[in-house]
């Protein structure tokens, strides 16, 4: 069929509200200025957000394009299993809330601006700040481009279908990644944060106007469960143990990601932290309103006749797109649509941002210790806009759908620094030896795992079939990590073994 | 002591509830067979979709209660 695109309406108000949100990342240096020459000063804002940015920030920081485009497409080809997003997203928090504003404290009173400062400093061993940095930076840049995936489909429905269409979505993607670059550099993230909540008012305004109209308009969800009516409930005996230990893996992974500790380290002081971080399984009932139109467009034929032209593989990202232009008038369309692509940008600015940290204080400084705070951030600055086009290149030189398989090794790879981080926290005590060991088998056997699974072919699925049923890879790799990390530490410190000579690692802080 | 109205056995209390309240929701998660079920509907939505959207709205109210005690019962040292 012939598609006739977003309309000039829509495409205008996309157009201008694109402008303000430039506007908002330029501007958002002279928000409570400081001296952006000091990392800690462009990269969290000078550590001075209170609950409500933090609460916008870190939301729009986690809840990414790549969120709402993905959980729908998962929900409308598998059904229930993908709403394993939902629990992730409550549980995802309390762990935040045990661990992240511990880590404020230390780091404030330490200045540590990555996850890997304060694991270096605490096990006294830069080797282990490095691999840890490494694993961090590896994990993200999947995240990244599947951010941009994302942002892609929402131009693509745009536009009619037709030979010029990707010409004109590459080139308006790079043109916006030049703009948020240059924005970026600028402003830090003081800038990211404004157009974070900008972005969040417009997501929000087009999730709950959508889930009320297109149920009222299209015979609602009886119509759509009607169609398919085994995704009303999760097929227990197949899925039930893949469902549980798949959101019980995410919540544990997410908070271990550069840009979510990244997020977490601009905020005021431990309490605005610990709030806001409780907060925020709200911003959650978006992403369950959006797994839903996963459903819902199963009522809509119009998207689903649009959806056709797409082969059965790639169309699941173009669900929520389609579901939003085939529903919607056009100016609407276009600020729906708009929500959503700068859902990706956000993200991808504070993930090589964070990168940037790790790349800068934990590698570059790893072998040339003598940089000014000056030069740091400057290395922090360049290394941002090398990290954000690295992972725009990815995504035109990586198919789509092995995107979307790096991004599952992704979270398998991350969740291996759990013990240094998290455990960290708690026992400082732990044998820097054992971590090493823990992170090298839980990688080792994490890959293998998924390796195995797949049968050593394309990267599907993260489960392994285990017992009683399937079991989600990631959080076996941990377990094994986790055993060998405090075994080795328990016979290291039987042992008398310490991890430096020189006693001063971080005590627990009192005051801030 | 930077918060010294709060005695030693009150900030345990107050952790202690806190820890509760963050692991209602993880245990209610948890028990998928509780949930995994087509009724009641709320406007055509099976109960397995809801329920857990619904959870959501509790975890936030809890978390923010657990956070409130500690911000302010919960002394300096947290």
């Amino acid at each position: 069929m012939t598609t006739s695109g977003l309309g000039l309406p829509g495409i205008v108000v996309f157009v201008a509200l694109f402008i303000v949100f430039a506007f908002l990342g330029f501007f958002g240096r002279r928000f409570r200025k400081g001296d952006e020459t000091i990392l800690s000063e462009w990269s969290l804002a000078g550590r001075k957000l209170g609950v409500f940015l933090t609460w916008f920030l870190i939301g729009a920081d986690l809840y990414t394009a790549y969120t709402f485009v993905a959980v729908p497409s998962g929900l409308f080809a598998k059904g229930a299993l993908f709403f394993f997003a939902v629990p992730y997203v409550a549980i995802t928090f309390a762990i935040a809330m045990v661990t992240m504003p511990k880590l404020w404290i230390v780091s404030r009173k330490k200045g540590y601006i990555t996850a890997s400062d304060f694991i270096q400093d605490t096990f006294s061993s830069k080797t282990l700040g490095l691999l840890i940095a490494l694993t961090g930076i590896v994990a993200e840049l999947p995240y990244v481009a599947l951010q941009i995936i994302g942002m892609k489909a929402v131009l693509t429905v745009m536009f009619p279908l037709g030979s010029g269409v990707s010409t004109i979505v590459t080139l308006a993607l790079v043109l916006s990644f030049v703009i948020l670059v240059i924005f970026t550099f600028m402003s830090g993230l003081r800038g990211v944060t404004l157009t974070a909540v900008f972005k969040d008012i417009i997501i929000f305004t087009s999730v709950i106007v959508i889930i009320i109209a297109v149920p009222l308009a299209y015979g609602g969800f009886q119509h759509a469960f009607s169609v398919k009516a085994a995704y009303q409930t999760l097929n227990q005996s197949t899925y039930g143990l893949g469902y549980t230990t798949l959101w019980i893996g995410s919540a544990m992974a997410l908070y271990l990601y550069p840009h979510a500790v990244n997020g977490s380290l601009s905020s005021k002081n431990e309490k605005n932290l610990r709030m806001s971080t409780a907060l925020l399984p709200i911003y959650g009932i978006g992403l369950a309103l959006l797994a839903l139109f996963g459903v819902l467009v199963y009522a809509v034929a119009p998207a689903m006749s649009y959806l056709s032209n797409f082969s059965a593989a790639s169309r699941g990202i173009y669900v929520v797109p389609a579901l939003i232009l085939y529903t919607m008038p056009s100016w609407f369309a276009g600020f729906a649509l708009l929500g959503i692509f700068i859902g990706g940008l956000v993200p991808a600015a504070i993930m090589s941002m964070a990168s940037a940290n790790l790349f800068t204080r934990n590698v570059v400084k790893v072998f040339k210790s003598n940089i000014s705070s000056k030069g740091e951030t400057l290395i922090a600055k360049w290394a941002t806009v090398v990290f954000v086009f690295i992972a725009l290149a990815f995504t035109f030189v990586v198919p789509e759908t092995y995107s979307i398989q790096l991004q599952l090794l992704g979270g398998v790879i991350i969740l291996q620094i759990l013990p240094s981080l998290f455990l960290g926290l708690y026992f400082p005590k732990l044998n820097k030896h054992s971590l090493i060991a823990g992170w090298a088998v839980g990688l080792a056997l994490g890959i293998a795992l998924e390796e195995v699974a797949n049968k050593f072919g394309v990267l599907t699925s993260s489960f392994y079939t285990f017992g009683p049923g399937l079991v989600y890879i990631g959080l076996l790799a941990v377990a094994v990590n986790i055993a060998i990390a405090v075994v080795g530490s328990l016979i290291a410190n039987a042992a008398g073994v310490k991890n430096s000579k020189v006693a001063a690692p971080a005590d627990p802080p009192t005051q801030n | 002591m930077a918060d010294n109205k709060v005695s030693d056995g009150k900030r345990v209390g107050v952790y202690v509830v806190s820890a509760i309240l963050l692991v209602i929701p993880f245990i209610a998660y948890l028990l998928l067979p509780t949930y995994d079920r087509v009724s009641p509907e709320l406007a055509g939505v099976s109960f397995f979709y809801w329920y857990q959207t619904l959870w959501l709205v509790i975890s936030a109210v809890m978390f923010g209660v657990a956070a409130y005690l500690i911000n302010h019962l919960g002394g300096e040292a947290s």
